[in-house]
């Protein structure tokens, strides 16, 4: 049955008065986002977790000649309250894991991580019972820099390309309601989770148990079987 | 699952008789505790000497006590998989710093048996104890504090025994 044309001009008058109106609520947030974008890029202070050989590097590419000063990293920080960015750098032992998840957990949101070199990458030539066969086995990365270790300028790079990232962020959104939270969480408890723009964390725990029982969940769910080429 | 061919025995030859180059005092010290002497075919360094181990403990504290062997150099363990009964050679380095002379102190151990501790003869072998135990999970009776001292506290496994697979870890296998 046709609807009466009042009706119509109603609907399409409130639906136009939507779309005006989340048109200029976007277009606020995205002024606002490309500002907090372009401040957080250019403000990136670095949690160096120099761990071997690769932290020597880490330490060139800091110093005069490479200079990551002129891209607004230079203030390195020891604390993790302080840091945006956890940068790996090293052979990471399951001894040291908890360590690392620790100094994740406490770094505040947004937080970026880079796994520099072969063996924070991938365990590289340690195939080995202590060593960690990469770190997005407990902590969720967002670039991995190839090389034994990788040179100054290829860092650097990789840091840049980071920036770039951070640049094309978009997660600021406009939310009338409250957030809905995935089955069986509350929504305090999504909201603390760590790397929750990267999907469910990979590893919250602290202490070696969870590790042990997460650590091959991870690797079914990526595909990869607990024993494939480990045993 | 250990790779190429299986060591089942050392090569060394023991003997009643001490070799060259071990001082009057060594052997008298060691002669209470029926030694087994040995001349290491290899690197022609150091001589051995093999006790029981329920004597080990009494053995390494008469030769720091009576003959001078003041300082402990190393402390660890070999595993031969295939030898029977007694699996483990626990090994101890010890010095003589006045006159230079070592021996390699030497007892057999099967799996699942302790050895005396000589951590209180020597502080040193306090933690070179416990990286045996982490290693290759012989245990030293007595010691003050039997933990693991490298790998984590719940890691599962021994890594040096050589039945531990090559690569990977314990914990991703079924
Ligand atoms: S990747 Fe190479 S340089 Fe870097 S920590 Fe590992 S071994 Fe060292």
């Amino acid at each position: 049955m046709p609807a009466a044309s009042g009706d119509i001009q109603t609907v399409q008058t409130e639906e136009l008065m939507q779309v005006s109106a989340s048109t200029e609520a976007s277009l606020l947030l995205t002024t606002v986002q490309a500002l907090a974008n372009w401040s957080r890029k250019h403000s990136m202070w670095p949690l160096p977790l120099g761990l071997s050989c690769c932290g020597i590097e880490f330490m060139a590419t800091a110093a005069s000649r490479y200079d990551m000063a002129r891209f607004g990293m230079e203030v390195a920080r020891f604390s993790p309250r302080q840091a945006d960015l956890l940068l790996v750098a090293g052979t990471l032992t399951y001894k040291m894991a908890s360590v690392m998840t620790r100094l994740y957990d406490q770094m505040a949101e947004p937080k970026w991580v880079v796994s520099m070199g072969a063996c924070a990458s991938s365990g590289g030539m340690y195939r080995s019972y202590p060593v960690v066969q990469g770190i997005d086995e407990f902590v969720p990365v967002d670039f991995y820099i190839s090389g034994c270790p990788p040179r100054p300028d290829n860092v650097l790079n990789t840091l840049i390309k980071l920036q770039g990232k951070i640049d094309k962020e978009r997660d600021y959104e406009l939310r009338l309601d409250t957030p809905s939270a995935p089955e069986g969480q509350n929504v305090e408890e999504v909201a603390v989770l760590p790397g929750k723009r990267h999907g469910p964390p990979i590893a919250l725990a602290t202490d070696d148990e969870r590790f042990v029982e997460q650590g091959p969940q991870k690797l079914i769910e990526r595909g990869r079987k607990p024993e494939e080429g480990r045993a | 699952m250990s790779q190429g061919k299986r060591v089942t025995e050392s090569c060394l030859v023991y003997t009643a008789d001490a070799p060259e180059g071990v001082s009057e005092a060594t052997q008298q010290a060691l002669a209470p505790f029926d030694p087994e002497w040995s001349e290491h075919p290899v690197h022609g360094g150091y001589p051995g000497c093999r006790v029981h181990r329920s004597k080990w403990a009494e053995a390494m504290a008469a030769l720091k006590e009576q003959a001078g062997f003041e300082m402990l150099v190393d402390h660890t363990a070999t595993d031969y998989p295939d030898r029977e009964p007694e699996r483990f050679t626990v090994l101890g380095l010890v010095m003589n710093v006045d006159t230079q002379e070592r021996v390699m102190m030497r007892t057999r151990v099967a799996e699942g048996d302790s050895v005396p501790t000589v951590s209180h003869i020597w502080k040193s072998a306090d933690w070179s104890e416990r990286e045996t135990f982490d290693m290759f999970g012989i245990p030293f009776e007595g010691h003050p504090d039997l933990t693991r001292i490298y790998m984590p506290q719940d890691f599962d496994g021994w890594p040096l025994r050589r039945d531990f697979p090559m690569q990977g870890h314990n914990r991703f296998r079924d």
